[in-house]
């Protein structure tokens, strides 16, 4: 196990290919980039053997290094197509005022892709438009802890933080979130 | 005699006024629909087309070689091609539609409609599970006339009533030939009453068979027939009638009954399924098709001679259908998860009055993924039946409960609250409150990290320990092995559930402390303050056991368990939504240091026979549990996308002789094992570094030191002693980041 894996989706089961995981995995000298999960390219990690059906554990990744050099090479997230079309949609929703719809439609995305901060980070602008500033700062610092490692995600949360605290008239710390933010955006 | 008459007139008027006025206003009661989570398609779900398959099956999908009406599908090498249903959704409803489903051996690759236009994402229609009726009453889904297959209506009037469409209510001439026609065949091929009258008799009367009550039904009828129109009496026939009873759920009307027996709506029936079906009408119980699958069979058959005789359809179509099987399942079709039920029951109890959700038509949509409640069931059923041989007891059957939840949103995926599964009964999930055990050690661990004063690398003495209790007694806690460890670090200490190490460090922390970590988690009750507390003297119920941990799956963020997504109108409006909560409650890098020694429990401490059972590369983290005198057995643990908390002990509280790790932890690794999981790969924050540590000592170690070694997280720039001679350059080097320790790394290569 290691730190460095990919983000992972999860109840949608929508995984990295194993080939992608491997050379990560196994990229030692020359980092490579860090992606999220590309739809259209399964490859379960934990498998399920007495599930007829089901498809089979994926083919041992070999395992890294135990102690491996080289800090984790930046990542960047992406949402697949069925997130990014659910995120829009609940965008529309949302701007049409029916906020109710836009968090269900948002809870649909997030199962598909839960380790995604992104999609935190969409349904808590969601919940901001819609008031709820306790719950979109809750969403923020969701998407902060899954974002690790990809400074523009951190960043975004930051903002999203940022903007629930100004909501709720908390100027101090929402400066501090913006200084925050600040400080990934330059990395 | 005048007075008589006058008075029968006057019965009579007031027989009609109290039909009509009835009838109008009739209103059927109708238990809210209560529905699993609908199956989302998309390119990359990891889904094969066999998988898939059986998910239509489960919705009673039929396989055909043309895919043209609703409910049917096809198979084309990797392409499948499903006429999907018109469905309700909790956001919105969707017509009927044409999907092909392309498939390679990872999973869906591709899904478009009918008109080749690529679908990024779309969702098959949710399971009906159940439905919320009164105690001892009815339960019903109501179907108009359009949802009725023209075949059923033709086929109650040749075999109940060939007058239906020209008498008045009642038919004497139809009484005469059913008597004729029954005597010559010795047994009651044709009934006398009605269809006008069956539904009187249904509706306005109860059943008591006398004279005066043949009467009444007999006027009653014609008021009826003389008010309403035909086709107004026969879709109310439809939906009224009495067939079939489930426990104490009677079924009433065919859009019920079609579901109750095939388990697909009224209008995908064909000929052998409508022939049964009314067939069923004439003695629910004696031609329950179930219990009495001949006597169903013969009854079938004879409903299908008299619609060929009747010229109804041709006589090749039903000799066709009678060599058909019966086609019901063997339980009552959809799925029936009563402790699910309960829980969803419960939610809605708050906020509902019983009556709206016994009556007033609510979709109910939930969390329940069918998928994972039938393994939940079966790894259940079948590891108690084994630990029940292991145990010898003959009388005596060890229960269970399970609850499995998504633990970023805290969706609740399946409920079992025993290991009659099917038994609405005593729900242990949600009522059992038994004692947390070891499961508390998580938590006291985690308040320790929080402190700043302890790492998963501290060095912790696990000694004997005596604490003398306000009344005077002494409090001396054992270790289950009876022994002492010494100085242990403290992923051990976790690992191997010592308690001696732990309640020492409880103490240190001080037992209010840890109460107030349990109850951040979600513990709604703030438990006893005594030192037992630490060996997790605090009652749970597993439902509450699964909240806790879900906060630790979650990676420290609280999302109340929630089985109710949304209620919704009989007109279609969302009436109430259950949105999910995020509430962070502990800081995201002590929950990674904790989970990362939960991953440990599974390959060095108590979680370690579970590693046969399941995927080999799989990284799951969890925490076995084990109340005194091995009365309660417990495991909690979580995946990268599921948490499943199992409790395995006897109703009467009685010692079951097993540990967490021998009664609930098979139970659970099987349940992980067959839900097609993600590893637990959550991100370590950057505040942390990883180090390696021996086991047995806790010293930091480089590759090639130690043959036990095992990687933890802590702070970075925390001062954690190493083991001598192994290269580092003084005896406590500060955890550096990662970079520094690979610069060590390269230094150790070079030596």
């Amino acid at each position: 196990m290691s730190p460095t894996k990919p983000g992972t989706p999860g109840r949608g089961r929508l995984l990295l290919p194993a080939a992608t995981v491997a050379a990560t995995l196994a990229a030692c000298a020359a980092p490579a980039p860090f992606p999220s999960p590309p739809p259209g390219a399964p490859a379960p990690q934990g498998g399920a053997p007495n599930a007829p059906g089901y498809p089979p554990p994926a083919t041992p990744a070999p395992a890294p290094p135990p102690e491996q050099p080289g800090a984790p090479p930046p990542r960047q997230f992406h949402m697949g197509a069925a997130a990014t079309a659910l995120v829009s949609q609940a965008q529309n929703q949302a701007r049409a005022g029916n906020y109710g719809q836009a968090s269900v439609t948002l809870e649909r995305a997030l199962r598909i892709e839960p380790d995604n901060p992104l999609v935190w980070i969409e349904y808590g602008r969601v919940e901001l438009g819609a008031g709820d500033a306790a719950q979109a700062d809750g969403m923020g610092r969701k998407a902060l802890q899954l974002a690790t490692g990809d400074p523009s995600a951190q960043a975004a949360a930051w903002h999203l933080i940022a903007d629930s605290l100004r909501a709720r008239g908390n100027n101090e710390l929402a400066a501090e979130a913006e200084q925050h933010a600040a400080s990934f955006s330059t990395r | 005699m005048g007075a008589g008459l006058a008075a029968c007139a006057l019965y009579v008027l007031y027989l009609d006024r109290m039909v009509v006025r009835q009838f109008e206003g009739r209103r059927w009661t109708l238990p809210a629909q209560v529905y699993a989570a609908p199956l989302e398609l998309y390119a990359g779900l990891p889904l094969t087309q066999p998988a898939l398959e059986h998910e239509l099956q489960r919705l009673h999908y039929r396989r055909v070689a043309l895919p043209d009406r609703p409910g049917t599908y096809r198979l084309q090498g990797d392409r499948l091609d499903v006429a999907l249903r018109a469905a309700h959704f909790a956001d919105e409803q969707r017509d009927a539609l044409l999907l092909t489903i392309t498939t390679g051996a990872g999973g869906v690759q591709d899904l478009r409609d009918s008109q080749g236009h690529e679908l990024p994402v779309i969702r098959f229609e949710p399971l009906l599970i159940g439905s919320i009726f009164p105690i001892h009453g009815e339960d019903r889904i109501v179907v108009k006339p359009d949802e009725v297959p023209p075949l059923l209506p033709a086929a109650l009037k040749a075999v109940e009533d060939r007058k239906f469409d020209t008498h008045h209510g009642i038919d004497p001439e139809g009484i005469l030939r059913a008597m004729w026609v029954n005597a010559r065949a010795g047994q009651i091929e044709q009934g006398a009453s009605t269809l006008t009258q069956q539904l009187v008799r249904s509706y306005f009367l109860s059943s008591r068979q006398t004279l005066s009550r043949k009467l009444r039904e007999a006027i009653m009828a014609m008021a009826l027939d003389a008010h309403f129109s035909k086709a107004d009496l026969m879709n109310a026939y439809i939906n009224e009638i009495f067939l079939g009873q489930d426990g104490s759920r009677a079924i009433h009307g065919f859009g019920l009954a079609s579901q109750f027996y095939f388990g697909k709506p009224l209008s995908e029936l064909d000929l052998p399924e409508v022939a049964l079906l009314v067939a069923v009408v004439r003695g629910p119980s004696y031609y329950d098709p179930r219990r009495h699958p001949d006597r169903a069979l013969a009854r079938r058959n004879l409903v299908l001679k008299i619609l060929a005789d009747q010229g109804v359809v041709p006589a090749a179509d039903a000799s066709a259908a009678a060599r058909a099987p019966l086609g019901v399942g063997a339980r009552p079709s959809g799925a029936y998860y009563p402790a699910y039920l309960d829980f969803v029951r419960r939610t809605l109890r708050r906020d509902y009055p019983d009556a709206a959700l016994t009556e007033a038509g609510l979709s109910i949509y939930t969390s329940l993924e069918p998928r994972v409640q039938e393994q939940a069931e079966s790894a259940l059923e079948r590891e108690l039946a084994q630990l029940d041989r292991a145990r010898r007891h003959p009388n005596a059957h060890l229960e269970g409960a399970v609850v499995v939840t998504a633990p970023h949103s805290g969706d609740v995926l399946a409920v079992v609250g025993g290991r009659d599964v099917g038994y609405d009964g005593f729900d242990r999930a949600l009522d059992a409150r038994r004692s947390m055990g070891s499961l508390v050690k998580p938590f006291i661990y985690l308040t320790a990290l929080e402190s700043g004063r302890y790492t998963a690398a501290t060095v912790v003495q696990d000694q004997p320990i005596d604490v003398k209790l306000v009344n005077g007694t002494h409090w001396r806690p054992e270790n289950f092995t009876r022994q002492t460890y010494g100085p242990v670090p403290v992923v051990r200490a976790l690992s191997e559930s010592l308690n001696l190490a732990t309640v020492g460090v409880g103490l240190d922390l001080g037992v209010p402390k840890v109460a107030q970590t349990l109850e951040r988690f979600g513990l709604t009750e703030t438990p006893a303050l005594v030192p037992a507390m630490l060996l997790g003297a605090v009652a749970v119920t597993p439902m509450e056991a699964a909240q806790l941990f879900n906060g630790l799956a979650n990676g420290g963020f609280h999302t109340p368990l929630r089985a109710v997504r949304a209620v919704v109108s009989a007109d279609g409006k969302t009436l109430k939504a259950f949105p999910m909560h995020v509430t962070q409650v502990a800081a995201p890098d002590v929950v990674y240091e904790l989970d990362r020694m939960l991953v440990h429990v599974m390959d060095h401490g108590t979680g370690r026979p579970a590693q046969a059972l399941l995927p080999p590369n799989l990284v799951v983290a969890g925490k076995s549990g084990t109340s005194s005198d091995y009365r309660d057995s417990w495991f909690a643990g979580f995946s990268g996308s599921d948490l499943a908390v199992v409790w395995v002990g006897y109703d009467d509280d009685a010692p079951t002789g097993f540990t967490g790790s021998a009664g609930a932890l098979p139970v659970w690794a099987h349940i992980m094992a067959g839900l097609a999981t993600n590893s637990w790969n959550a991100p370590m924050p950057e505040s942390l570094a990883e180090i390696e540590i021996e086991y047995p000592t806790g010293l930091r170690v480089l590759p090639g030191c130690s043959d036990d070694r095992v990687a933890v997280a802590v702070p970075a720039g925390a001062q954690i002693p190493a083991k001598p001679g192994c290269g580092f350059p003084s005896a406590v080097t500060p955890v550096g980041k990662l970079l520094d320790r690979a610069q060590q790394w390269i230094k150790s290569l070079v030596h």
